[in-house]
């Protein structure tokens, strides 16, 4: 019973809104400009190797074909640096995403089921965390642990589930009131069946479009801390073209708007993109607002 | 066993409201959806008019028109709304904005079907009823306004010096309905509109709000329009009902007639379903079959894919209205051959 | 009896609760600034008694009693005892003493010198956001569906999906160097002026003040708006403005009245919660417009390894956002009836 209910669930949560999501135009555009970030995060580097060389007589250079974007302050190619820094930035957004969805669901369903004591706890902790500004927080740990890609996703993930969880418990208590639950209580079915295989489907949408909207607040954390200089550049994102960018006093060069503007609006296109995907998949998901359409 | 009370009998038949072929239309997204078509309908002054029919049938949309405030996304399509009032008569639908705000609740005043909603949750209720007044009257001063409001909440039983000072989420459901009753007749309205003034509350309430307005109607001797699913409510209070269906009066005439002699098979039905004094079961003989989708209605007459009487011709032509005698109609294509008793109960 | 009813009162109180609240979340945050400088890993006071042992070849009993009299922490007491006077020493506004942005400074006076260009940039933009925001989202509201509505919500939409700061260094860029203002987009006055109260000194401060401004109110009107276009479209509906429309009532006093006051409640709850945002932005924007306020502070003292400082700026801009929270549920109250009673 759980499997059939699952594989329904699958079926209306995910093979049914991509055919819907075909027929709703700013979702598809926004799900195609999602899909080449994701191929140039994954395939980036394999196809347009990342520009390492120095070459001085070729500093700031305007857009080319040879250079779509031109070139940096030490005359490296742009658009290479654009594909290859997607790797680091889509990563550490899905990964804190996922660990903020992760917490939240299981904290908000544990906080909304068991009440009493627990959702008193549960919901003090939430509270606290949702007051303290969460982005000097992060900037006062970046400053005193080193924070790698992966750590960076834990923090942030641990940080920003609070909000999250609030809205999670608030759907289980409504939940609970309606009649399946409590048929299923009066089964005796226990608790792990009724929020994995009952309430986890009927919750699916929210979590799903919550996932990928709060991929966003995590981009923003992120290139925030690396424009600061409070995380180690490893390697090659957008946050550190930006701040090098900035640092090294590139917006005063006549030339060196493309270097600066690159990573931003490669950073504005994909929040973008995801926004406006996420709330395409909302309406489709969602079949009061689908009615009203 | 519901008696009919004798009635005074209306010595001069004078339209306060004159509705003519009256249309009101919603659009949604499953297209456009007629509440209202095409109604025509007459109010008497002094009269007591009740609006009987199913949910959805319109009878709300059809008193929201009356006063030309039907919310959005509705709107109204055609026909006129034109009151004998004063000697003038005056078409509510012509009127210039600043002239229809002056019109309303002066003329015509509402008592809407969801009471409840009906207050402003942030303000008080004295500050809900000075504004009613002061914006159709600025020389007022606060003292007769006072009096004024003083006079109308021991009319519905309430205790001003309580009321006034609250805010409506401190009032019971009850207390906001009389509320809502005394606001109506702030201004002395010429006509009353109750869009189901008793549902929504319990027993006892509603016998009490139910002597609230007998008692109006005794005291002030108003033109009242009662919309409404009770029944047995009409047969206390009302000189004539109206039966709505589907948007459109399928049945009209006076008490006796519509509760003895019904010739439309709906209103047959109808009558069926009102409880005995005997029994507390309200469903005792529901109407079979479901209302119509009023986004899609079938062809000819509506009712006809649950009457028992249907032939060919009402599936294909929705009949007209007919006037059997100078105060009864109906829109039934078999009128004539139906002889539909009602056993005395 | 009496005093029971009082204390029930009392403990009943909405404001009661809500201070009791901020209290809550001010003691926890303490706590957790007291764990991070003092029971990380690497947390500052070890950081700073080894940077003082290799760099100026102290022992470790000298490194450590400067560190205890730099964050008045005594080292040697038990952890609990530690925690306890940590707590009360911030409570009664005793944050320890500057290490290197202004050596041998109470941090209480460091950071009271930053925290005003926050709050006045902070509040001045947040205020203006929050208006233009209700004001427009009324507007389409009453005119959803028509252009005016498409345009300002996808306009709002998509200003809101960019972080502030990047949209505060395209400001940088394309208006600052292009048009040769960018020494008005750099700190909270010119650098000649001395700080004081004539014309001069005011209207540059304001001009300073115009790039971050815009920045915030750019990247936080969209939200406003489209949530009181939302919230207006749904009292719209409410059966009560129907029958303000019944009763006659002049247009504006509905407007006023009717639809903007209960359209806007809701909204004072996100009020509260986006004052944390934006100081926590105000960490970022600042650091884009080199603004003199908290958010840079932060910036500087860790950049100078200052942790003394580094803690109190962390704190401070918690507590404010405590504060204002209050202070928005204090509104709140006074202007919802339902919250007033009881509670
Ligand atoms: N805001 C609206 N948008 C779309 N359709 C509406 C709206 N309001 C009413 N309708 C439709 O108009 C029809 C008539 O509604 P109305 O409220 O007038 O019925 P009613 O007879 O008063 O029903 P009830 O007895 O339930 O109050 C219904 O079919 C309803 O679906
Ligand atoms: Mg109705």
């Amino acid at each position: 019973m759980s499997l059939k209910n699952l594989r329904e669930a699958t079926r209306i949560y995910l093979v049914d809104p991509l055919k819907l999501i075909s027929r709703k135009k700013s979702g598809l555009v926004a799900l195609f400009g999602l899909l080449i970030y994701i191929i140039m995060a994954l395939f980036g580097p394999y196809l347009v190797p990342l520009d390492i060389t120095p070459k001085p007589g070729k500093r700031y250079l305007p857009p080319s074909l040879e250079h779509p974007l031109g070139t940096d302050f030490e005359g490296k190619d742009i658009f290479s640096q654009i594909v290859n820094g997607a790797w680091d930035v889509l990563y550490v957004a899905f990964l804190a995403s996922s660990f903020t969805i992760l917490i939240a669901t299981l904290l908000g369903s544990i906080s909304g089921f068991k009440g009493g004591f627990v959702d008193s706890i549960i919901m003090a902790v939430d509270e606290i965390l949702l007051t303290i500004p969460q982005f000097p927080l992060l900037v006062v740990l970046a400053a005193l642990v080193r924070l790698d890609n992966f750590t960076l996703a834990l923090v942030l993930g641990v940080l920003s589930w609070p909000a999250l969880a609030r809205a999670i418990r608030a759907q289980i208590l409504s939940l609970k009131e309606r009649d399946f639950i409590e048929a299923a209580r009066a089964l005796g079915l226990g608790l792990k069946h009724i929020i994995f295989v009952e309430m986890i489907p009927n919750l699916l949408p929210y979590i799903v479009v919550s996932w990928i909207l709060s991929m966003t607040g995590a981009i923003y954390s992120q290139v925030g801390l690396v424009f600061l200089g409070f995380v180690p550049f490893t390697s090659h994102n957008w946050g550190v073209m930006i701040n090098l960018a900035w640092t090294w006093g590139a917006i005063y060069h006549k030339d060196s708007v493309w270097y600066i503007i690159s990573p931003i609006f490669a950073i504005i296109f994909f929040q973008l993109c995801t926004i406006s995907f996420a709330s395409s998949l909302e309406e489709i998901l969602n079949p009061r607002l689908r009615e009203v359409r | 066993m519901i008696e009919l009370e004798t009635k005074g009998t209306l010595t001069v038949n004078e339209p306060v409201i004159s509705i003519d072929n009256l249309t009101v239309e919603y659009v949604s997204p499953r297209g456009v959806i007629k509440a209202v078509r095409g109604v025509s309908l007459k109010v008497y002054r002094g009269e007591t008019l009740f609006i009987v029919g199913e949910s959805g049938s319109g009878k709300s949309t059809l008193g929201l028109a009356m006063l030309n405030i039907v919310p959005r996304p509705g709107r109204i399509a055609g026909g006129s709304i034109t009151y004998h009032i004063d000697g003038r008569n005056v078409n509510i639908l012509d009127l210039p904005l600043e002239d229809q705000r002056a019109f309303r609740w002066k003329n015509v005043a509402m008592v809407f079907q969801s009471a409840l909603n009906s207050l402003n949750p942030v303000l008080r209720i004295w500050d809900q009823m000075y504004d009613t007044i002061e914006s159709h009257d600025k020389h007022i001063s606060r003292e007769e306004v006072y009096e004024k409001v003083r006079r109308l909440l021991y009319l519905v039983r309430l205790d001003p010096d309580r009321v006034l000072k609250a805010y409506p989420h401190q009032l019971s459901g009850g207390m906001r309905q009389r509320v809502m009753i005394a606001l109506a007749l702030l201004l002395d309205p010429k006509v009353l509109i109750l869009d189901e003034p008793t549902t929504a509350l319990d027993l006892l309430t509603q016998k009490s709000i139910m002597e609230v307005l007998k008692n109006i109607k005794k005291e002030l001797g108003l033109t009242m329009i009662f919309i409404t699913h009770d029944l047995s409510l009409a047969a206390e209070l009302a000189d004539r009902v109206a039966v709505m269906y589907a948007g459109k009066l399928v049945e009209l005439g006076d008490v006796y007639d519509i509760f003895y002699r019904p010739r439309h098979p709906y209103t047959f039905a109808l009558m069926k379903t009102v409880p005995k004094l005997t029994s507390i079961d309200e469903e005792l003989y529901p109407i079979p079959g479901s209302p119509p989708d009023m986004a899609n209605l079938p062809p000819g007459c509506k009712f006809h894919p649950r009457c028992p009487y249907a032939t060919r011709a009402c599936s294909d032509v929705e009949p007209s209205e007919e006037w059997l005698t100078p105060s009864h109609l109906v829109a039934c294509h078999r009128h004539r051959d139906l002889s539909l008793r009602v056993e005395a109960r | 009896m009496s005093l029971k009813n009082l204390l029930r009162a009392v403990l009943g109180n909405y404001l009661f609760k809500r201070a009791l609240r901020a209290f809550g979340i001010i003691v926890a945050a303490s706590t957790i600034t007291f764990f991070i400088i003092r029971l990380m890993p690497s947390n500052p006071i070890e950081i700073f008694i080894n940077q003082m042992m290799s760099a100026y070849g102290m022992s470790y009993e000298d490194a450590k009693a400067m560190a205890l009299a730099l964050f008045t922490i005594d080292l040697d007491k038990p952890l609990h005892e530690q925690y306890f006077e940590y707590v009360t020493n911030i409570i009664r506004g005793n944050l320890g003493t500057s290490i290197s942005i202004s050596p041998g400074t109470p941090v209480m006076n460091v950071v009271t010198a930053f925290l005003p260009w926050t709050l006045f940039s902070v509040s001045i933009s947040l205020f203006s956001s929050f208006l233009l925001g209700i004001t427009l989202g009324m507007i389409a509201a009453y005119r959803r569906g028509g252009i005016f509505d498409r345009v300002v919500s996808t306009v709002a939409a998509v200003t809101s999906a960019i972080p502030g700061y990047l949209l505060g260094i395209l400001i940088v860029v394309f208006i600052g160097v292009r048009f040769g203002l960018i020494n008005y987009m750099r700190g909270a006055y010119s650098a000649g002026l001395t700080p004081g109260f004539n014309l001069p000194f005011i209207v540059d401060v304001f001009l300073h003040l115009a790039a971050p401004f815009t920045t915030y109110v750019l990247s936080t009107w969209g939200g406003w708006m489209l949530s009181m276009k939302a919230n207006t479209v749904a009292v719209l509906g409410e059966d009560y403005v129907t029958v303000a429309r019944a009763k006659g009532l002049p247009e504006g006093r509905i407007r006023t009245q009717y639809v903007g006051r209960n359209a806007m409640l809701p909204l004072f709850t996100s009020l509260a919660i986006s004052l944390g945002f934006i100081f926590g932005g105000s960490t970022l924007i600042e650091n884009v417009f080199v603004y003199r306020g908290v958010g840079r502070l932060l910036w500087s003292s860790i950049n100078a390894r200052d942790y003394t400082v580094m803690q109190a700026v962390f704190l401070i801009i918690t507590i404010s956002v405590v504060v204002s929270n209050f202070l928005a549920d204090l509104i709140y109250s006074l202007i919802d009836p339902r919250v007033r009673v009881g509670g």
